[in-house]
């Protein structure tokens, strides 16, 4: 059965224009979730933005897995309506199976990304 | 090789269609009908395999196939068994274009979209992928033999072909009628039809008798015998007959088109021809899926229903399991000849096809229900899991007494992780908060939390929740397990929205919202209520010595997880919330229950829960409040403060909800959230209140008080004269109205 598990992260909500402009570290994955919100995985707390009102929190509230690109794609096959990201790498949100999920696409393998409470109903629509 | 109809073995041979098979065998598989053998008309409908109003022309017969017959009147029942099981999958693919049909005009816009380079998508019914619906997108799906296919395109291109007009006469229920492309089809299959009589355009590469002249009635005892036709000179003409075949015209397979009106939707050949209209029909069988017939309609017209698409509401023809195939030319001619004018077609509406339930649910799914991070260890303690305020909570534990005897008598913990959690921080943030709330914010020092009422824009309360100072410029706000997720578009919508200047607006804002930061943390945080007289005990032992004082907040270690301690009490006992990372949730809930072993720690479940807040008559949103609750209905004007923005800080349009309650505080008190008690047992929570002879109102939250040995509930009632009624009447047993909170009065024991 596939397991989602939590996910390490740094939350960050600043301006647009300090997200923007902030210097991410080389190793992790960001995401951009909203204009003004990131995800960062592996946690990094150490963000320096201009922001001083800018929430830096660590969060495990998502819970990922990943999946080979082609078993992703015959998943999301079925439980995506919309059209995935033709690019490489690419970052996408939306509904998959009935949850909101984050897709970020690498060259041969998809990270799944779904909010922790709902990781055990995506998981059985997985199966 | 045979299938089995109704019983009873028929032989097929390779190549028939389930309807070939029938009627080789000299079966018609719903009893009479003109058939079609293109899928257009119902009636080849029959049950095959369990599956109703199958198009038995369009499926091929396969060995041990079991084929029935629809009931002459009425549906086919549902199947016995459980056919729900049967999961039919769902699957989705985007392009450019999606081209319903392959005949020579659809190959040719095919060809022609590829060469242009854009993604083709075809589906062709023949090949087993029937379009069934065309929807906002525009979203095609179609059912196919792998299972249902969602075709989100750009542009849909309908090349369905025309089907033929069926004949509408007297008689046209009988068995042996055909459309001439049918029996050319049967014929070419082997299928002996006997003397053919041909009306109109004859079959293709069939031998028959032409009956020259317009169709006046069919002739025969269940099976044709005879055609009648008037001829040019006004004489009618009886053809004897074992078949009779019509070619009356032809009219677009355009259903899908009409479908996607206002949706980048076009027809292509035959499926963008005008239909030909038949001459008015006299009388028979308009639209069998319906039973109307021309006399029908007749009554209609002279009710007044003169408009096609009312004819279809006040008929039903049109609706069922042909969509209009065989009726529309007919009932469009019949209202062109009472009316003198030829009317559009009726609009046509997903599905065109019968579904099963497993075709028709197929990708769907329920609606997710998240669980906490202390799911697993409920489920490892035995609790009973139900689905409250939108996640799976523990109900309880085993034994609720002893739940609640551990909160009101020793310490207790529960999951209250399902709490709606907000940081707001930003030089916005206090306006924003003052302009949300009816409490003074401002007035909140750092360190120090508020219990607060959510108001909507009808002074209504919607939510409730706690205000947490942490720093001058920075929030943690909560809302209800239920209203969380309303709660966060509530506070972004505010945030973000069109102010006026007088909202505290950044400066290089362009009057697009106020500047605030905002991190909802509800999923990501899990919280467990420490409760209870012995709760203090229990958090030193978990390395918090000094925990912060009523109504205030900290950052603290306990038990090794770095927390959020909110001091606050929704039980009436002692109590501290932990807020802390979801993922060590398991880790601080388990050691808490090491540490209070020796207390007689035990967790307890929401209904212990509402058990303890009802004996504090405290409120819980949406149980106890109504969609027109104000603050004065329930007794909490305390919490709001009309006068916060007078003069001073703020806006004229002061908070979310002020103007509202300023009008409706001027109309006379009609009713209150109250409290009650009466003598065991408990009336049911919705249970009628009476004052009198008369209804005074209903209960709300009702429960047997094991502190207090009584039941004591919250209800509301009617001001009677302009007074609440003492004394009420509640199942058929005495109520009264008592002064709250029922237990400890005076907030001692919440407060210690």
């Amino acid at each position: 059965m596939p397991a989602l598990n939590r996910l390490p992260a740094t939350r960050i909500v600043a301006t647009p224009s300090a997200l923007d402009a902030a210097i991410w570290p080389p190793d992790r994955l960001v995401f951009r979730l909203a204009a003004d919100e990131v995800l960062v995985t592996p946690p990094a707390p150490e963000v320096s933005l201009n922001d001083p009102h800018a929430l830096i929190v660590s969060d495990s509230g998502f819970a990922g897995l990943w999946l080979p690109m082609k078993e992703a794609l015959a998943f999301l096959e079925h439980e995506c309506e919309w059209e995935l990201p033709h690019g490489r790498p690419a970052f996408a949100q939306g509904m998959v199976a009935g949850i909101a999920a984050k897709l970020w696409f690498e060259a041969d393998r998809v990270l799944i990304i779904v909010p922790a409470p709902f990781a055990a109903d995506f998981e059985e629509r997985m199966l | 090789m045979r299938l089995i109809f109704e019983g009873r073995p028929i032989e097929f041979t390779a190549g028939d269609t389930v309807l070939a098979a029938l009627l080789r065998a000299g079966v018609h598989p719903a009893g009479g009908g003109c058939l079609c053998c293109g899928g257009d008309c119902p009636h080849c409908l029959a049950t095959v395999d369990g599956v109703s109003y199958v198009r038995t022309c369009q499926v091929a017969a396969k060995p041990g196939m079991v084929v029935a017959s629809h009931p002459e009147d009425g549906d086919p029942p549902l199947p016995a068994g459980n056919v729900f099981n049967a999961e039919v999958s769902a699957r989705h693919v985007h392009c450019d274009v999606v081209i319903i049909g392959l005949g020579e005009s659809g190959r040719a816009e095919a060809e022609q979209a590829t060469q242009a380079g854009k993604r083709v998508v075809t589906l062709e019914a023949t090949a087993g992928q029937e379009a069934i619906g065309i929807y906002e997108g525009p979203l095609v799906v179609a059912r196919t033999q792998e299972g249902m296919l969602n075709v989100h395109a750009h542009e849909v291109v309908v090349a369905t072909g025309a089907a033929e007009i069926q004949p509408v006469a007297e008689g046209n229920t009988l068995k042996g009628i055909l459309t001439a492309r049918a029996a050319s089809k049967l014929a070419a299959a082997g299928i002996d039809l006997g003397r053919v009589v041909a009306v109109g355009t004859p079959p293709q590469g069939v031998k028959a008798e032409i009956a020259d002249g317009q169709l006046i009635r069919f002739e025969g005892s269940e099976r044709v015998e005879a055609v009648v036709v008037r001829d040019k000179d006004g004489n009618e003409k009886r053809f004897a007959g074992e078949a009779v075949s019509v070619g009356l015209g032809l009219h677009p397979r355009d259903t899908l088109l009409r479908m996607g009106n206002g949706l980048a939707v076009r027809a292509v050949g035959e499926a963008a021809r005008e239909s030909d209209i038949p001459p008015c029909p006299a009388s028979g069988m308009v639209c069998s899926c319906s039973r109307v017939t021309v006399d029908d309609l007749q009554t209609i017209w002279e009710r007044g229903f003169h408009e096609l698409e009312l004819v279809k509401r006040a008929t039903l023809a049109g609706t069922g399991a042909c969509q209009g195939s065989v009726c529309l030319p007919y009932i469009r001619s019949f209202l062109a000849d009472r009316g003198q004018v030829l009317q559009a077609p009726f609009t046509a509406r997903p599905v065109t096809r019968q579904l099963t339930m497993a075709e028709a649910a197929a990708g769907v799914h329920h609606r997710p229900v998240p669980r906490t991070a202390l799911d697993a260890e409920h489920r490892r303690l035995g609790a009973r899991m139900d689905r409250i305020g939108g996640w799976w909570r523990p109900w309880n534990y085993g034994n609720t007494l002893e739940e609640y005897w551990a909160v009101r008598e020793g310490v207790s913990i529960m999951d209250v992780s399902t709490l709606g959690k907000m940081l707001v921080s930003g030089p916005g943030a206090l306006e924003l908060l003052e302009r949300l709330y009816p409490t003074k914010v401002s007035t909140i020092g750092i360190g120090r939390s508020r219990y607060v009422l959510i108001l909507d824009e009808r002074g209504y309360v919607f939510d409730d929740g706690l205000i947490c100072r942490d720093a001058e410029s920075r929030y943690y706000l909560t809302f209800t397990s239920g209203g969380s997720s309303f709660a966060e578009m509530w506070v972004r919508d505010w945030a973000g929205s069109t102010l006026p200047q007088s909202w505290g607006l950044a400066p290089d804002s362009n009057n697009r919202g106020l500047d605030v930061r905002i991190l909802y943390q509800t999923l990501s945080l899990g919280a467990i209520n420490v409760t209870g007289p012995l709760s203090p005990e229990l958090l030193s032992r978990a390395g918090l010595a000094n925990p912060p004082n009523y109504m205030q907040h900290a950052l603290a270690t306990v038990a090794g997880v770095e927390c959020r301690v909110l001091r606050l009490s929704f039980t009436g006992e002692q109590s501290y919330e932990l807020h802390h990372p979801a993922e060590q949730s398991a880790s601080l809930w388990r050691r808490l229950l090491e540490l209070g072993a020796e207390l007689g720690i035990k967790p307890h479940g929401i209904e212990t829960l509402l058990k303890l807040r009802l004996e504090k008559s405290h409120v819980i949103v949406g149980q106890d409040t109504d969609f027109d609750t104000t603050a004065r209905r329930i007794d909490m004007e305390w919490a709001v403060k009309l006068d916060k923005d007078d003069g001073s800080a703020g806006s004229p349009q002061g908070f979310v909800g002020r103007q509202a309650v300023l009008r409706t505080n001027k109309t006379p008190l009609d009713k209150q959230l109250v409290g009650l008690e009466m003598e065991a047992p408990a009336p049911i929570e919705g249970a009628v209140i009476w004052h009198g002879a008369d209804y005074a109102g209903y209960v709300t939250s009702s429960t047997f008080s094991p502190a207090l040995g009584k039941v004591v509930m919250l209800g509301w009632v009617k001001l009677f004269n302009g007074e609440l009624p003492d004394e009420v009447t509640i199942e058929g047993r005495p109520a009264r109205r008592v002064s709250i909170p029922f237990y400890d009065k005076e907030g001692h024991r919440a407060r210690a």
